[in-house]
């Protein structure tokens, strides 16, 4: 048995949409009308809900996500307070190191020029001693003499050497305080600005709310 | 309550980038399981998702919202599937997954084993049928049914007029009844099961 307005496209077509929920009221009165007077219709819409309900067996395998995962969402300005840290971190470090390294590298060439002189200095005496032959007393006196100059030399400059590199650290961790100071004032004021946008909408919340109460009390 | 799709898409297109990750979330689901339902592959679904959404990126600026993002975003997936569908032809592929679908059966003997198994016929009796369908077909079954998209959606979506998907899904009804009855599955459906 077939429907005899199986030509009838607008119908087919409303009957699709009553099968799919999109009929509007009208469409859906004149397929409820048409249904009631045609049984292959009525058989045929029946059929296409039971196979609806077939097809759903066919569900798609969880899978992974397509795209890289975010994770936890931060907000922005906590993003932007944790750049700032991260900046004020890597200054510190490179600042730090580029200190520490300058301070090393005087030191380097500070010891080096001591040497030379010392060097320069015990290459002089030899060669007096070469030129005028002395006495084994005298000798040992002069050795002495030498020895004991030596020592008070050695010991001279490595109190000033002591001396430079305290007072190269102090500075060193001065400057260090200095601009951690500096940043830290930064993120405060950056921080302090965000806070300031949710203080002004506060605020704004607060008067509003002070001028319900104030409506309120008046009634 | 999250913004549209449509004041999602004016953020991106006014270079809030955020905006199209939820664009993204929203709809990475539905667009990869649309193409797994056209290719039957998840790897192949998963790059065609990715590739769709990158176009989707790139086209963002262009996009005039004459039609829904949604339907626009199926447009271009469906568009990627059909290439890989013309390619598969020049070159046939063996997936893994079909290999695995025509495998051994495992004999189940808990309670409820022959539920399952009933429903696993019926699923795949379902995809097979579904696969059998003409592409054009085939494509309007998949987003009506399955992406639930509605006839203006889907003729967006395709650009042919809401007539010819009214045509086509009835057609394709008809043949997955026919080719469901032919193997002896209408009707056993053990359980209403919930929406995919």
């Amino acid at each position: 048995m077939e429907c005899e307005k199986v030509a009838d496209e607008a119908l087919q077509g409303e009957k699709l949409d009553v099968l799919y929920g999109e009929a509007d009221a009208a469409a859906r009165a004149r397929v409820d009308s048409h249904l009631e007077a045609c049984a292959a219709c009525r058989d045929e819409l029946q059929a296409l809900r039971s196979l609806r309900r077939e097809l759903r067996h066919w569900r798609v395998p969880i899978a992974r996500p397509c795209f890289t995962p975010r994770g936890l969402m931060v907000p922005h300005w906590l993003a932007a307070a944790a750049l700032v840290l991260l900046a004020f971190g890597a200054t510190l470090g490179v600042s730090g190191y580029l200190s520490l390294s300058r301070a090393l590298a005087s030191q380097a060439a500070r010891a080096a020029e001591l040497e030379r002189q010392q060097r320069e200095s015990l290459g002089a005496m030899q060669a007096s001693l070469a030129r005028a032959p002395v006495s084994e007393t005298d000798a040992q006196a002069l050795a002495a003499r030498f020895e004991a100059d030596l020592a008070e030399r050695l010991k001279s400059s490595e109190l000033q050497q002591a001396e430079r590199l305290d007072r190269r650290f102090a500075s060193w961790q001065e400057r260090a305080e200095v601009r951690r100071r500096v940043d830290m004032a930064q993120v405060a004021a950056s921080l302090s600005y965000l806070d300031g946008r949710h203080g002004e909408q506060l605020a704004r919340t607060n008067e509003l709310m002070g001028y319900v109460l104030q409506a309120s009390q008046k009634r | 309550m999250g913004r549209s799709d449509e004041e999602l898409v004016e953020a991106c297109q006014a270079g809030e980038a955020y905006a199209f990750d939820v664009l993204v979330g929203r709809w990475e689901d539905r667009i990869r399981g649309a193409a797994y339902r056209f290719l039957g592959s998840e790897d192949e679904a998963r790059d065609v998702a990715q590739e769709a959404f990158l176009k989707a990126y790139r086209g963002l600026s262009g996009f005039k919202q004459q039609a829904r993002f949604s339907s626009w975003l199926y447009q271009i997936a469906t568009n990627l599937c059909r290439d890989r569908l013309r390619r598969r032809k020049t070159r046939p592929q063996v997936s893994l997954e079909a290999l695995e679908e025509t495998g051994p059966v495992i004999v189940e003997t808990r309670p409820g084993a022959h539920e399952r198994l009933i429903e696993r016929d019926l699923a795949e009796a379902v995809r097979r049928a579904i696969h059998t369908l003409p592409e054009e077909q085939r494509e309007v079954v998949i987003l009506k049914e399955y992406q639930e998209l509605t006839f203006l959606e889907i003729a967006q979506a395709l650009d042919v007029p809401v007539s010819t998907v009214k045509t086509r899904l009835y057609r394709g009804l008809v043949q997955l009844r026919l080719r469901l009855e032919t193997e002896g599955m209408r009707g056993r459906a053990p359980v209403p099961v919930p929406a995919p």
